[in-house]
């Protein structure tokens, strides 16, 4: 039943380099249209790069050596259920808003290991620079 | 005998897995920039922690949070060259945002007009900047008319939409149609009632 409530958050658009997504616990090469789903961690490594598109329109795209969870991705307009938070560990993220940002103002939240941001709008950089280099 | 070597393991381990957690501790430090939108619109942002917040609100403009134990920096606008450097690779593959489009019908009708016919070019140049996959096509009534035939009707009127753009290249597997009959108009009226914005057909390419 928890298997059930997992949605679909989005789907990959475009990758160069070592780029994958980590599925619980597995580690499989990001493809062009493969699905993305809440839970899921979008990974890079060194040469490694990635854009996705998620559900309610947003864009979001990922540089090298970064580690990104969507942990929450709920886009139930018609129930009113709308929020998307991401917790990056480390690395680069440009995102720009899409319609859970427009219709929640505060639905939309990237955590990292020393903020959250609250993002009402609309087109931002994240960086979290890597503990280990 | 056997335990000789599992003490050395944990030996080694112990003193490594506390440098992991002082380092992952104090040195990731996160730098958010608000960036323009695509049309020049500059939006907000707030960054917090438990020490404070600041907001964001102008073009190219920062702050830096390098521990729980400080509040965010002051925000200080950058180098437009310089925000570019540093998130070159993440902007260069930051896909163009979706887009979408409405096409209207007459009454009874699935018949395309000129005027929709001049859009769906439209549509296609945005299928081929994107290299789109992955387009949405939902067709809509207005309020007037049994439910069947609503949804018969809106379902023709997406698949006329469907035909055109295969008809000018577009794979149909990367089409997806829906048809909602008089279901989530645009514009909300009472049933029986005719309403002109709401025959018509969504087209989202993303």
């Amino acid at each position: 039943m928890a298997a059930a409530a997992e949605q679909r958050a989005g789907f990959v658009k475009n990758v160069s380099g070592e780029a994958f997504i980590e599925r619980n616990k597995v580690i499989t090469a990001a493809k062009v249209k493969g699905e993305l789903m809440e839970n899921d961690v979008l990974v890079t490594g060194r040469s490694g790069s990635m854009g996705v598109i998620l559900q309610d329109n947003s864009v979001m795209s990922i540089g090298s050596n970064t580690r990104i969870a969507i942990s929450k991705f709920v886009f139930e307009p018609a129930d009113e259920k709308l929020s998307f938070t991401a917790q990056i560990k480390k690395g680069t993220v440009v995102y720009l808003t899409g319609l859970i940002a427009k219709l929640n103002h505060s639905g939309v939240k990237f955590d990292t290991p020393t903020a959250v941001c609250g993002v009402r709008g609309t087109h931002f950089a994240i960086k979290v620079e890597d503990p280990f280099h | 005998m056997r335990y000789k070597p599992l003490l050395r393991i944990q030996k080694i381990t112990l003193p490594l897995v506390l440098l992991v957690l002082l380092m992952s501790g104090c040195a990731s430090t996160t730098q958010v920039v608000i960036l323009p939108d695509p049309d020049g619109k500059v939006g907000a942002l707030e960054v917090s922690n438990v020490k404070g917040t600041q907001t964001l609100n102008q073009a190219w403009q920062a702050t830096e949070s390098a521990s729980v134990d400080r509040a965010p920096s002051a925000p200080k606008i950058l180098e437009e060259k310089q925000v570019r450097q540093v998130f070159r690779e993440a902007l260069e593959a930051a896909p163009i945002p979706p887009v979408s489009f409405i096409i209207y019908f007459k009454k009874d009708s699935s018949a395309l007009s000129p005027e929709s016919l001049a859009l769906l070019t439209k549509v296609i140049d945005a299928v081929q900047a994107r290299k789109s996959t992955d387009i949405i096509i939902s067709g809509y009534t207005d309020a007037v008319g049994p439910v069947d035939y609503d949804r018969r009707l809106s379902l023709q009127r997406a698949k006329a939409v469907a035909d055109i753009l295969v008809a000018k290249g577009v794979d149909r597997q990367n089409i997806q149609v829906t048809y909602h009959g008089k279901s989530n108009p645009l514009v909300p009226t009472r049933d029986g009632v005719p309403e002109p914005r709401n025959r018509r057909v969504e087209i989202t390419v993303r």
